[in-house]
């Protein structure tokens, strides 16, 4: 007798235990309307950019935000579609350090040769207000060709203006690990 | 009778060295594709996409073995043409060769191909920009940047050829500055 009543025990035991973890999960509150994204080309400032950086970059980050979702629309720069848009967000992108590394070099050395790309990264809305700044980097270290961290960049931004933009989650603890500089 | 077939050869003559100096001055036509690969850009194509370029009848194509893209030379802002090199041995065969012993993977990766780079920025109907980047074999890529000038494609930088025969001019307007 006492046996089951141990046994019952530890089943309502166990069953409370399960179950725990599955009244925690409410159902999520629907994410705000997410907003449309105007990408700018990305200007090179006073760096002297390659043009197939620069080209690799823009459209690195036109099909990264495209690929990440969050965003009900994703316009390049100058499209007249824009004009009706709502809650338009316009992504401004300026480069402010770039080191042209080596494939070679990273291939025979293993630790030079590294290319990298810093982005100052300015989101702001059809009024120009300011929403978000950030400085980015793109890297490539190892394997891959040096317009592989235009891809590395746009992976980044990407994340950044999802966690940030896309829905309430503008929290500085954020995945991406970056913070906000406003 | 005479005077007349000298005044005939010297007519045929004189028209000959004018049709030369006329087709001379033509720009050069890239009607021929060219093999070359789609890095990025393109639109319904994949990333590295390898296919043949051309240009002809007023726009750029690039056709590869599942697609052709079309891109109107008018609509294309800037052309400009860089230059690069790869590892001679790619793909799957040349990541894998980097495991190679006895720095077999780093002797490999000293074998390489210089190659042409060519990028445009073009607009599509609706206005929206985009960008493309192509690379094909080292010397071609000037002669499609030539073909897509002359059939009214824009550039930044004007191209060598261009420059070189603009020079004279250049510097003429530069003494008059003086």
């Amino acid at each position: 007798m006492k046996t089951i009543e141990r046994v019952t025990i530890l089943c309502i035991f166990i069953a409370r235990l399960t179950a725990t973890p599955l009244l925690c999960e409410q159902p999520q509150p629907p994410a705000s309307s997410p907003a449309a994204i105007e990408v700018e080309m990305i200007q090179a400032g006073e760096i002297n950019l390659p043009t197939e950086f620069q080209v690799a970059l823009y459209e690195n980050l036109v099909q990264e935000l495209q690929k990440k979702g969050g965003f009900s629309h994703v316009y390049r720069e100058g499209d007249r579609n824009t004009a009706g848009a709502s809650g338009l967000v316009t992504l401004h992108t300026t480069v402010t350090g770039f080191k042209k590394g080596s494939e070679l070099e990273r291939d025979v050395t293993t630790v030079g040769g590294a290319t990298s790309i810093t982005i100052h990264c300015k989101f702001t809305d059809k009024e120009g207000k300011v929403l978000l700044e950030r400085d980015i980097t793109g890297k490539v270290r190892l394997i891959g060709d040096n317009l592989k961290a235009t891809d590395d960049f746009a992976k980044k931004a990407a994340t950044v203006a999802q966690e940030a933009l896309s829905s309430d989650s503008a929290s500085s603890n954020s995945k991406s690990g970056y913070k906000n500089v406003i | 009778m005479k005077h007349n077939r000298i005044i005939l050869w010297s007519f045929l003559l004189s028209l000959g060295t004018l049709t030369s100096v006329c087709l001379a001055q033509q720009p050069p036509a890239a009607s021929a594709s060219i093999e070359a690969v789609q890095v990025i850009g393109l639109t319904d194509l994949k990333q590295n996409t390898k296919g043949n370029l051309k240009v002809e009848n007023g726009s750029l194509t690039f056709a590869s073995s599942k697609t052709t893209c079309e891109i109107p030379a008018a609509s294309i802002q800037d052309v400009v043409t860089g230059a690069d090199s790869q590892r001679a041995i790619g793909g799957t065969v040349g990541t894998l060769s980097r495991l190679a012993p006895y720095g077999g993977g780093t002797a490999l990766s000293l074998f390489r191909s210089k190659l042409d780079i060519i990028t445009i920025q073009y607009r599509d109907p609706d206005g929206g920009l985009h960008g493309a980047i192509f690379t094909m074999p080292v010397g071609k890529g000037e002669s499609i940047k030539e073909a897509l000038l002359a059939q009214g494609a824009h550039t930044s930088i004007p191209s060598q050829a261009r420059s070189t025969w603009d020079s004279p001019l250049q510097s003429e307007a530069m003494e008059q500055i003086n």
